[in-house]
């Protein structure tokens, strides 16, 4: 009796290792996969190409994204395949051997690394060299503005080549003439210290910080005359950019792509109801028009993983153009922008369908928000520390600036 | 004769085995829960902080580096160490005291018969086993900028322009006033079981010689409740020093590093802070850990010494 059990079991085992080896799970570490849309459609999107293959998104809170994943790879969890939020995550990942270089593999089938417009770059480990990880997502900063708060006031639309001072005029025209809010600065550094980085040449992190002056200004006299919520009470009530716009009380808001999806799925879900368009973000004169700042995410091969080959399969699919349709479709941005995938974005279901937002899906430049490299992290920490000092008047600019350079000269000289 | 005692050892032995046992395996479940969880990290904590470790698996021993890096420039206002270590004795040293302060004069009203204390008691319990996150919220809005706090401070004369938490000055008062109104409900229970347990004579015995109720207090209540008092101070001198969760949701330790906390920084060091990648620096983090481990151990050191003095044991 006992022996028919043992082989009962063993036969039971057999059949069940056969059926997994058959069918492969991989397993993706990406953040509120829930309720992002395109995590969805990728998954749907690859199992539609590859029956054999079953995608499961390991969901990780935003927030804790960058400790929980990091904390993951160290401990050698099985998780296949981890999306890149930070790019200096990705930096120490590969330096400690905790993901997987791609060259090979991208030589080997002549992978196209030409359509990500140079965002594929900031994957490249600075320790040795090699491609850790493909981006699927370039988020670049744009203008949302609500097209019904605009008309109220009489105000035109704005265009693709505005400047900064035509940004804040508009701003103070829609606030006087609807009171409604002119405009809105989300609490992050990025929203008002990295216009200074549009140009391709500053940097947040190369110690030198009078560039910022001009912005934290035009923030601080739009703040003064109540044409934006203000810093402080933002802070305090903790409230979100999403919630912010949707209300229907400001009329602009700079903020990174990614917005728009959210946004198109509150107007779905009828959380929000309004006419919006998006518009390249203002720029200095010396500027050219179109100039932005963004990141991408990526996707990256766990060195824990055991299906290395069907990871790299659908890393490198995800990051396709096939890829980035799927992922356009959802109103999200793909990294590998081409005239068809640009075309897929603007026919997205709820996206607006003006010339002006059609041409501001392709910016003229994007500039890394963050540049990778030695000592950046703890420069952030400090750029971000007198940031909320700045913004909560607590220094003056100039002091505030002059915080910034000396604590972010102790992380150069190093 | 002689057989039958060594049979008895025999038996009693083996019964003391089997009751060793049974106490092990009831022992085993929580002590292996401390051994994963709480002992093994700590050892490997002080490990690492001698080693250079970002996570995967190179680690290399740096000796004292990671030391000598948390303590360069040290400064009470320039260096993340220095200004997160002077927040953190400011934090203590107005929190604990106002604390027990607050909790014993609670337990000194309602040990008597008012009516209602239990009640009363229950309300002053509640912040306790209340969920932070929505405490520290609603505290939030109450110190905002035109929240209820400031109106009324506006109203008898003060000039309150900012939120408590925008303020470099107020944000740590914000964090030790949450704090206080927190805990002080918690000491309160050990201070009424601390007053249960003064003897009815000596007040008997002070009304006798004619003692005021102010004397009553300083000569009897107090003496007596000094072995609670000394108890409170230590648990709660430990923990204030590991405050974390009150800032993490009220400041993120800002604005600027006004309320950058040891725990704060340690955080920082291993998993970032807002918006901020993982830094990985498990080392360095580990390093002010036994800064913070130190120190402790000194104040409940120096504490334990002093008992003798000023707690009374009857």
């Amino acid at each position: 009796m006992k022996k028919l059990v043992a082989v009962l079991l063993s036969v039971m085992l057999l059949a069940v290792s056969a059926c997994a080896m058959a069918q492969t799970t991989l397993t993706v570490a990406g953040w509120d996969t829930a309720t992002t849309p395109y995590y969805a459609a990728i998954k749907a999107g690859y199992e539609a190409a590859n029956p054999d293959v079953t995608i499961e998104w390991v969901d990780l809170a935003s927030q804790d994204y960058n400790i929980k994943a990091s904390t993951m790879l160290s401990g050698g969890d099985t998780t296949d395949l981890y999306c890149v939020k930070e790019l200096s995550d990705l930096q120490n990942w590969s330096k400690e051997g905790l993901v997987v270089p791609m060259d090979e593999r991208i030589a080997a089938e002549s992978y196209d690394m030409t359509k990500y417009a140079g965002m594929d770059a900031c994957y490249v480990s600075l320790a040795d060299g090699k491609q850790y990880a493909l981006p699927f997502r370039a988020d670049y900063w744009v203008m949302f503005y609500n097209k019904d708060l605009f008309d109220q006031a009489g105000v035109a639309y704005p265009t693709n080549d505005w400047t900064w001072e035509e940004y804040a005029a508009i701003a103070r025209e829609i606030t006087e003439k609807t009171g409604a809010y002119g405009t809105h600065y989300h609490t992050w550094t990025s929203c008002v210290a990295n216009w200074a980085v549009c140009d391709g040449v500053n940097t947040l992190a190369d110690g030198e910080y009078s560039d910022l002056k001009y912005f934290y200004e035009l923030y601080q006299a739009l703040e003064d005359d109540g044409v934006c919520m203000s810093y402080d009470e933002l802070k305090a009530s903790g409230m979100h950019y999403s919630g912010a716009f949707a209300q229907g009380n400001v009329a602009m808001m700079p903020m990174g792509y990614w917005y728009a999806s959210t946004l198109m799925g509150y107007i779905k879900d009828g959380t929000a109801s309004m006419n919006w368009g998006i518009a390249a973000v203002p720029h200095l004169e010396s500027v050219p028009a179109g100039s932005s700042f963004g990141s991408p995410t990526g996707i990256a091969i766990s060195a824990s993983s055991e299906n290395q080959d069907e990871a790299w399969k659908f890393a490198a699919w995800m990051c396709s153009e096939e890829g980035a349709k799927v992922i356009a479709e959802t109103g999200t941005r793909p990294a590998y922008v081409s005239d068809a995938v640009a075309a897929v974005m603007a026919s997205a279901e709820g996206f607006p369908t003006d010339e002006t937002t059609k041409a501001a899906l392709l910016p003229t430049a994007i500039a890394l928000e963050w540049p990778i490299g030695d000592g950046v992290n703890e420069i952030k920490t400090a750029v971000n520390e007198e940031h909320t000092l700045i913004m909560t008047r607590e220094l003056t600019i100039d002091e505030g600036i002059a915080e910034m350079e000396a604590r972010a000269a102790e992380f150069l000289t190093k | 004769m002689t057989n039958d005692a060594a049979t008895a050892r025999r038996t009693m032995s083996k019964l003391e085995r089997h009751n060793t046992l049974i106490a092990y395996s009831f022992l085993a479940p929580n002590f292996i829960g401390f051994v994963v969880f709480t002992l093994i990290p700590v050892i490997f904590s002080f490990v690492l902080a001698f080693m250079d470790w970002g996570g995967g698996e190179n680690v290399t021993f740096v000796g004292l580096d990671n030391f000598r890096y948390i303590f360069k420039d040290f400064s009470f206002t320039r260096s993340n160490l220095g200004i997160a270590l002077k927040n953190t004795v400011f934090y203590t040293l107005m929190t604990v005291p106002l604390t027990l302060v607050s909790a014993m004069a609670l337990a000194l009203v309602l040990n008597k018969a008012v009516k209602g204390a239990n009640f009363f008691r229950a309300v002053f319990f509640f912040p306790y086993v209340a969920s932070l996150v929505a405490i520290c919220v609603c505290w939030n809005f109450l110190l905002m900028k035109n929240g209820p706090i400031n109106q009324m401070l506006n109203a008898i004369g003060f000039n309150m322009t900012k939120s408590w938490t925008s303020s470099r000055d107020l944000a740590i008062w914000a964090i030790i006033i949450v704090s206080v109104w927190r805990n002080a409900g918690y000491y309160m229970v050990m201070y009424l079981a601390g007053l249960q347990g003064v003897p009815a004579e000596l007040y008997e015995a002070a009304t006798m010689d004619g003692a005021n109720g102010w004397q009553k207090f300083t000569k009897v209540t107090l003496p007596m409740l000094t072995p609670t008092t000394f108890f409170c101070s230590i648990m709660m001198i430990i923990s204030c020093f590991k405050i974390y969760d009150v800032v993490a949701i009220m400041t993120q330790g800002g604005p600027g590093r006004s309320t950058k906390m040891l725990v704060t920084y340690i955080f920082e060091l291993s998993f970032g802070g807002e918006g901020i990648a993982t830094s990985a620096q498990y080392g360095v983090a580990s390093a002010v850990s036994m800064v913070l481990l130190a120190i402790v151990l000194l104040v409940t050191f120096v504490q334990f010494r002093g008992e003798k003095k000023w707690v009374n044991y009857m």
